[in-house]
């Protein structure tokens, strides 16, 4: 059902010029990832694993082929089009940190929601205290990144990714500096949040241990699409 | 190592670069004061020889000597004597010019063998004249021969001009000397050859002027001497002049006091010091090293804070290049280098650093000098005024110290850094630290320091006045105070700079849109790390303020004062005869010169006679002889020449001699007679002028109609300094008559003419008239020359040059150094705004946020560093005028702001934002997003 789609992916090929020809990162993906699921991207490294997400984050065009998200082609947006929509229905978490680090955990929280324009007050601020205790750091809310951890950060990292009530998370390696029964944590509360939230999340990980966890895997090897399998509901 | 190190230059090449501009510019300015000073002290002497050549007419650089030779002593004196002056160039260390050597003998009586009546009973002195055939062109007769003697044994002589008329010898006699004998006991006897004149009375060559040899005849010198010098000098008084002149063109600044050392040891110590004549080149030669010493001293204050803020560019570059290494660092580090090695790495970084720079920054240095030479006034060039460029030992020394500075300066913080652990870097980077200088309130305690200095100049100012003119050179206190003021005040604002900008976010805190909200948070945090640069950038502003007023604010007001005490244009007065009786004794009474004559002077607009009797004296309530000065003038004449400003009065000029026009026996008096003398307007006032000299004694009185505080020409007070060097200061009273009522009462007395050009004419037109009409004066003062000495005037040229200098330096480096901060800023937080503008912001709002950025950091400094630069220059400016003008300021002291110094300053620094906003907003289109982020994920 297209309306349950949230993604489109079709016939995507992303070419990089390298010294001396051409490398071609992805070759002709094509996949669908439905609303309020789990999708984990899998792969080596050099898979091309974090090109598609770029792509699918409208941070990067694909050389041919079109992605569509809710309905609407990407390829087809204007540049201020794509960053209203990375900042009102995207969140992202990055492998390294990425917080601003001259915000404390709840600033940087609220900084994606005065991102995406929603306006200030009890309301904003209830919604960064919520977010913030979801990811179990309600106690260190006026901590500064410098003062944390690296989980920590990563999670102050996640709180912000769903602070503004994204249609869409996209992860890449949001688990790579976590320990395991962190990362176990990190996921389970991804899959909370597709069921909580509303959220469709696509996250990349060479973890196998979080397989299990994703409604759907897809696998990635040299930028060909190995198999794409739902899992059972 | 060299490897590592040769890649780490390339790796970091643009910041690398930048250490070296810094390098090069440091070396530059630096060596530039050496070679600059230099130069400019060899102008300033020579500036000093020509203005004595233009004064006296004369060669300034001569040594003479006159010694009689003593019958008994047997002529050892003329060896010794003529020993010493082949010597005395080697002594002093110059170049000859001019030997020039007059020997005669006493004078004889003469007999005519033609038996002539009208030359009995002559008398004159044989003399010889050292390379007179050069010299000398025959007007009659021929010059004498190699051998001096006729084919009869007459020693052949020549004669000038003068001494043929007062001799009245004639060409072509014999003549013999009645009581001079040869060592023989002969007879001797002289043959008149001809009749010489000057080939040019110009030539440096006539020391002993043809007049002055009215008494005497010439002949061969070499004669002379075999004939009365020597062993045979025995039996004759020979008198002998010496002149030994020398180049003085060749006199180095640096070689001034060496040569004032030699020359004293020459006419004080050396054999011959009885005989030795002061050289007149000694008291100029003392003089300009007295002031070349003040010179010196005020120029090496005035660069002290270009030269500060020059180490800080270095320092604080090195400081960022260290900052975006501390990762790398630390890595080594952790792999097992040593500190020390990690030091040494940065060390050999550092020193071809500082080579390459020192071999541009020479360079460079010649050229800042000479833009320094050029400089007329405060940012004003003149192409024509090139300086000649020495390398002396000094600029070598100077270029070696501030190569040894660059290296410290910029290899210090890489001692610091070389101890970093990443444990301490991930340690340091949870901190937030306060400021060493704020925790113990360097800006309170510079402040304190400043203001002190600040209130007790002031307190001491008339003092500070006495010791400027007592010849003391400026206290350094005074410079240092001000520069205090402005870094401390910087300090404080830096203090309250977080504040402020917390102010403003709280103000709007709810309504500030997301790029805006990220600048506030930045610089909340992160505002310490621009404290430098704002620092840095205050301190240029105000500093750059402060020196423009300081050097506009010194000329204006010795420019004004020159052309206020000058009065008119042109200033002369003419010989005036006075009248004498049968036996000689002055009547005092004068013949005035034809006073008609001027209405032919086509290039005079206007005209007026003034009679100055500085020579007069008031009876007034306590003293019965009070010694005033007694100014004379036609009021209508006088307004059209002369002028006083609305404001030095707070009285129109013309009201004042519209009050003196109605009332014929009216007075204007200076505002002392008020405030210190208790007169009022309408009093009477008796007074005298000429003096004892004056033969009518009687007085005069005058009702005084006004009083004022100025009037052209006039000082309220006169500070002299006494022959033991102490200053004071006495009042000036003045009483301006009538010129009529004057020469009523005292006759007519001798009086200036005061000149009002008309456009387009100067004073060689007027010059040219005098001369033309045969007009003798004893005083000829024109305004514009004096206008233009003393804008000339080596202590102002010498400050406009450092200020100017140190103006555009700071310029340049703050300039630069805001470009290379901001780059390096947002090089270091390109990964940051990479997660931005995956977030989904534009780069519109990226702008923004720098843009906001650099209004907290950049537009904040600016509006600081221009107030603080106007505070600065109302509380120091007043006070170190008065070090440099204090001697002759009459007029009240007048801040000076040109607004086109302004607008410069302000042009540039707006030019520099905006020249780095265009950087940054080429390097955010720029930006890939994506790679950005790749960045991150190493």
């Amino acid at each position: 059902m297209a309306n349950d789609c949230l993604i489109q992916v079709c016939g995507v090929n992303r070419i990089f010029p390298v010294p001396g020809g051409e490398f071609q990162a992805l070759k002709d993906i094509n996949v669908e990832i439905m609303r309020n699921t789990l999708t984990i991207l899998k792969g080596r490294s050099g898979s091309g694993k974090t090109t598609l997400m770029n792509i699918i984050g409208a941070l990067d065009n694909p050389t041919t082929g079109t992605v569509a998200i809710d309905g609407r082609v990407v390829g087809n947006m204007s540049d201020l089009a794509r960053e209203n929509l990375r900042r009102k229905d995207m969140g992202f978490v990055f492998q390294a940190v990425s917080l601003m680090p001259t915000m404390n955990a709840f600033q940087n929280v609220e900084f994606s929601m005065r991102l995406a324009g929603i306006k200030p007050g009890r309301e904003r601020d209830k919604r960064v205290e919520e977010c913030l205790k979801l990811v179990g750091l309600g106690s260190r809310m006026h901590h500064m990144p410098a003062e944390m951890s690296g989980g920590e950060q990563q999670r102050v990292a996640i709180a912000r990714a769903i602070a503004h009530r994204p249609k869409l998370i996209l992860a890449d390696e949001p688990t790579a500096e976590l320990d395991s029964a962190m990362a176990a944590k990190v996921t389970q509360l991804f899959l909370e949040m597709t069921r909580k939230e509303g959220i469709t999340i696509l996250m990349t990980t060479h973890d196998v241990g979080l397989m299990d966890a994703g409604d759907m895997i897809i696998e990635l090897n040299a930028g060909e699409q190995v198999h794409s399998e739902a899992e059972p509901q | 190592m060299h490897r590592i190190m040769l890649q780490k230059l390339k790796h970091k090449l643009w910041m690398n670069l930048c250490l070296l501009l810094g390098s090069i510019l440091l070396i530059a300015t630096v060596v530039s004061f050496p070679l600059y000073q230099t130069a400019a002290y060899d102008r300033m002497l020579q500036d000093e020889f020509q203005k004595y050549i233009a004064m006296e007419g004369k060669w300034p650089t001569i040594n003479s000597f006159s010694i009689v030779s003593q019958k008994e002593r047997n002529g050892a004196t003329i060896s010794r004597m003529e020993g010493l002056m082949e010597s005395v160039y080697g002594e002093l260390g110059v170049t000859e010019k001019e030997t020039v050597s007059f020997y005669t003998l006493t004078t004889m009586n003469i007999r005519s063998e033609l038996n002539r009546q009208d030359a009995e009973n002559a008398s004159l002195k044989l003399g010889a004249l050292s390379d007179l055939p050069a010299h000398a062109k025959m007007l009659s007769g021929e010059m004498f021969s190699e051998s001096g003697l006729t084919e009869d044994g007459c020693i052949e002589v020549v004669m000038s001009q003068s001494a043929m008329v007062n001799l009245k010898l004639l060409v072509g006699e014999t003549i013999v000397f009645s009581d001079l004998r040869d060592t023989e006991g002969k007879e001797i006897r002289m043959y008149v050859k001809g009749v010489f004149d000057p080939v040019s009375s110009k030539e440096e060559y006539w020391q002993v002027k043809p007049e002055q040899l009215n008494n005497s005849v010439l002949m061969n010198l070499d004669l002379f001497r075999s004939m009365f010098t020597g062993e045979k000098a025995g039996k004759y008084t020979v008198s002998c002049s010496y002149y030994t002149l020398f180049e003085y063109e060749d006199i180095k600044a640096s070689r001034a006091k060496e040569l004032l050392e030699a020359t004293k040891n020459l006419t004080e110590k050396g054999p011959f010091s009885a005989t030795a004549k002061i050289p007149e080149y000694r008291e100029i030669l003392e003089s300009y090293t007295a002031k070349q010493d003040r010179i010196h001293a005020t120029l090496i204050i005035l660069q002290i804070p270009v030269l500060i803020m020059l180490g800080a560019f270095l320092f604080m570059i090195s400081g960022q290049m260290y900052d975006m290494e501390k990762n790398e660092i630390s890595v080594i580090k952790s792999r097992g280098s040593s500190g020390a090695q990690i030091f040494r790495l940065y060390l050999y970084q550092c020193t071809v650093l500082t080579v390459a720079g020192g071999g541009l920054g020479i360079p460079l240095g010649m050229v800042f000098s000479r833009i320094l030479g050029s400089a007329r006034s405060f940012l004003e060039f003149d192409s024509n005024n090139k300086l000649e460029l020495t390398f002396t030992g000094e600029v070598w020394l100077y270029a070696a110290v501030s190569m040894a500075a660059t290296l410290i300066i910029m290899a210090l913080p890489a001692l610091k850094h070389s101890r970093v652990t990443i444990v301490k870097l991930k340690q340091q980077k949870a901190l937030k630290r306060r400021s060493w200088w704020e925790k113990i309130f360097l800006d309170v305690i510079l402040l304190g320091i400043s203001l002190y200095g600040y209130y007790s100049f002031r307190k001491n100012s008339v003092k500070l006045g006495e010791a400027v003119l007592q010849g003391e050179t400026l206290d350094p206190l005074l410079y240092i105070s001000s520069s205090l003021f402005i870094v401390g005040l910087g300090l404080l604002f830096l203090r309250l700079q977080p504040y402020l900008v917390q102010l403003i976010y709280m103000m709007g805190k709810r309504f500030w849109k997301p790029a805006s909200y990220a600048s506030f948070m930045e610089n909340a945090k992160n505002g310490r790390k621009q404290q430098f640069i704002m620092l840095f950038l205050i301190i240029t502003i105000s500093l750059g303020m402060y020196h423009a007023t300081v050097a506009r604010t010194i000329l204006q007001n010795a420019y004004n004062n020159a052309e206020y005490m000058n009065g008119a244009d042109i200033v002369e007065q003419e010989v005036w005869h006075a009248v004498t009786d049968r036996n000689g004794v002055f009547t005092g009474e004068y013949v005035e010169p034809e006073y008609s004559k001027y209405t032919d002077m086509d290039f005079a607009e206007a005209y007026a006679r003034v009679q100055i009797e500085t020579e007069a004296y008031a009876e007034t309530k306590d003293n019965p002889k009070q010694q005033i000065q007694v100014m004379g003038i036609h009021t209508k004449e006088f307004g059209k020449v002369t002028w006083v400003d609305y404001s030095l009065n707070n009285r129109h000029y013309y009201e004042y001699l519209n009050d003196l026009a109605m009332d014929a026996e009216g007075i204007l008096v200076s505002d002392n007679f008020r405030t210190k003398l208790g007169y009022e307007i309408g009093d009477s006032l008796t007074y005298s002028v000429g003096g004892e000299s004056s033969s009518k004694k009687q007085s005069t009185t005058g009702k005084i109609v006004g009083f004022f505080s100025y009037w052209p020409g006039y000082a309220p007070t006169v500070t002299e300094v006494s022959p033991d060097g102490t200053a004071s200061t006495r009042e000036n009273l003045l009483v301006v008559a009538h010129y009529n009522k004057l020469k009523q009462a005292f006759g007519v007395r001798p009086y200036q003419v005061w000149i009002e050009l008309k456009d387009g004419c100067d004073s060689t037109d007027a010059y040219q008239w005098f001369q033309d009409n045969g007009i003798r004066l004893t005083k000829y003062v024109d305004k514009a020359t004096e206008l233009k000495n003393t804008v000339e005037e080596p202590l102002l040229q010498g400050t406009n040059g450092v200020l100017t200098m140190g103006f555009l330096v700071t310029i340049l480096l703050c300039a630069v150094g805001y470009m290379i901060y901001w780059i390096m800023s947002i090089r270091s937080r390109e990964m940051i705004f990479g997660v931005l503008r995956a977030c989904g912001m534009h780069k519109g709002e990226l702008i923004q946020m720098l843009l906001n950025e650099q209004i907290f950091c950049g537009v904040f400094s600016v509006l600081a560093g221009v107030g603080i630069g106007k505070l600065a220059s109302n509380m120091f400016v007043p006070i170190l005028q008065q070090a440099y003008a204090a001697a002759n300021q009459v007029l009240p002291m007048r801040l000076v702001v040109e607004s086109s110094d302004m607008f410069r300053l302000y042009g540039v620094i707006v030019g520099v934002m905006f020249l780095c906003l265009l950087v940054l907003i080429l390097l955010i289109f720029k930006m890939n997003v994506t790679k950005a982020l790749k960045l991150g994920e190493e």
